[in-house]
């Protein structure tokens, strides 16, 4: 995991977390609307911009999704090789590619918005953009997941540590896996209790207090480039 | 000098515990996402994403598993680290396999439904195998069918590259994570649930 939430002093940590998430949303619909050369060129110079101005390194940002380089890489790889006279077709392989492209562009720009952004101020927005209860259920949610993931991932670590210093690994797949879930499920069980026991005993509300957030007038560059996108993206 | 007083609305104690595993089944579907095994019909790694999938429909039921699946999107929409080898953010559910991420919820709603037999929050979960292996059946239908929808529309494949590189490859790993799901619901091996 190399992209986090990391404070900082940048513009982009200081705007408000709707606009950001907005300015995500428009870039993707930019992108999915003109996934041409001409358009990718300027998907490209903006993705640039964004990561100059909250100073984020590309090289790192892309390192965290190396699970989907296969598919980006290897798509239009696939789709190139031709069995008729076995070769390779460039003309075919051409949309796959500037699809993969896209997807590398816009894993970028929300690994920008992952670097400038905390959580709790994620979960602000979400409750202060989905209406009503399923807005509240949906924020506190993800706060615990937020709050668990790290420990349920200790949790299963151990369980593979303990199991391969055991030769777990000599056993075959379908045995670590059912160990791994059957761990894995007691636990976040386990935790469930505990953690629906404190929350109750807190008094769990349906209108908690967030922390604040307001639009102020440095938001409204990002809120223009992200209206400015949508238009881009309908014409 | 005004003083601000709002009434405080409780949330119920049954939507509590609900809402409290299904986060925590979102997190450990998240944490079996930096689980990885050798894919031995591909070169692509395996994760156990799937299985929490399978878990959440099973054991929530088709409401819960369903919320317990939207948090997992929301999640990792936001940027928590619980997409396929510890990834996150915006761009993994517009990119090249957002057809699978898509699928989870509905596949949780679809596997519930089928095992409880309807979409009843209250009811046990006492099925028969079939029934079981069915509603993972059909919950791995719609994740791979909607997964290859996405690598040809967003990733711009042609159909038979998107079954054969997206989807057959990865099948029989999944049949394994059915088998262990099934083999999990009825061992009675879960201390708690």
């Amino acid at each position: 995991m190399s992209v986090r939430y990391e404070p900082g002093e940048t513009l982009v940590h200081r705007l408000d977390p709707r606009g950001k998430l907005a300015v995500q949303i428009a870039v993707a619909l930019a992108a999915l609307a003109h996934t041409t050369p001409r358009g990718l060129v300027g998907v490209t110079l903006l993705t640039a911009g964004i990561l100059a101005v909250s100073r984020t390194a590309p090289a790192a940002a892309l390192a965290e999704f190396k699970l989907v380089l296969p598919f980006l890489v290897g798509g239009p790889l696939i789709e190139g090789v031709t069995l008729g006279p076995v070769g390779f077709s460039v003309t075919q392989a051409i949309p796959p590619a500037l699809a993969a492209y896209r997807t590398v562009l816009l894993l970028l720009v929300a690994a920008v918005y992952v670097r400038t952004t905390p959580v709790r101020e994620s979960r602000a927005a979400i409750q202060r953009t989905v209406p009503g209860k399923p807005g509240q259920l949906l924020g506190l949610g993800v706060g615990f997941v937020f709050r668990f993931l790290p420990v349920l991932r200790r949790d299963i670590r151990r369980l593979r540590d303990g199991s391969a210093a055991r030769l777990g690994t000599e056993r075959p797949v379908r045995e670590r896996m059912r160990l791994l879930a059957i761990g894995g499920l007691n636990r976040a069980f386990r935790r469930a209790e505990t953690l629906e026991l404190a929350v109750q005993a807190r008094c769990l509300a349906w209108n908690p207090t967030l922390p604040r957030l307001r639009f102020a007038r440095r938001d409204a560059p990002a809120l223009a480039l992200a209206a400015g996108l949508l238009v881009v993206a309908v014409v | 000098m005004s003083a601000e007083t709002q009434q405080v609305e409780l949330i119920g104690d049954e939507v509590v515990g609900n809402l409290v595993r299904a986060a925590l089944l979102a997190a450990l579907t998240g944490a079996f996402a930096y689980v990885t095994f050798p894919n031995p019909a591909s070169p692509t790694s395996v994760t156990l994403q799937v299985l929490g999938v399978f878990m959440a429909g099973l054991l929530l039921g088709p409401v819960w598993g369903g919320v317990s699946m939207t948090l997992y999107l929301a999640a990792g929409a936001v940027g928590v680290p619980v997409f396929a080898g510890g990834s996150a953010g915006f761009g993994e559910l517009v990119g090249t396999t957002a057809g699978f991420l898509w699928s989870y919820p509905i596949a949780a709603v679809g596997i519930g439904a089928i095992a409880y037999g309807g979409f009843g929050i209250d009811a046990d979960l006492d099925a028969p195998v079939w029934r079981l292996v069915a509603a993972l059946t059909a919950g791995t239908a719609v994740i791979y069918a909607l997964g290859a929808v996405g690598l040809i529309v967003i990733g711009k494949l042609s159909v038979k590259a998107a079954i054969v590189g997206g989807t057959l490859t990865f099948l029989p790993a999944e049949a394994v994570k059915a088998a262990v799901a099934v083999g999990v619901v009825r061992a009675d091996e879960l201390s708690a649930t």
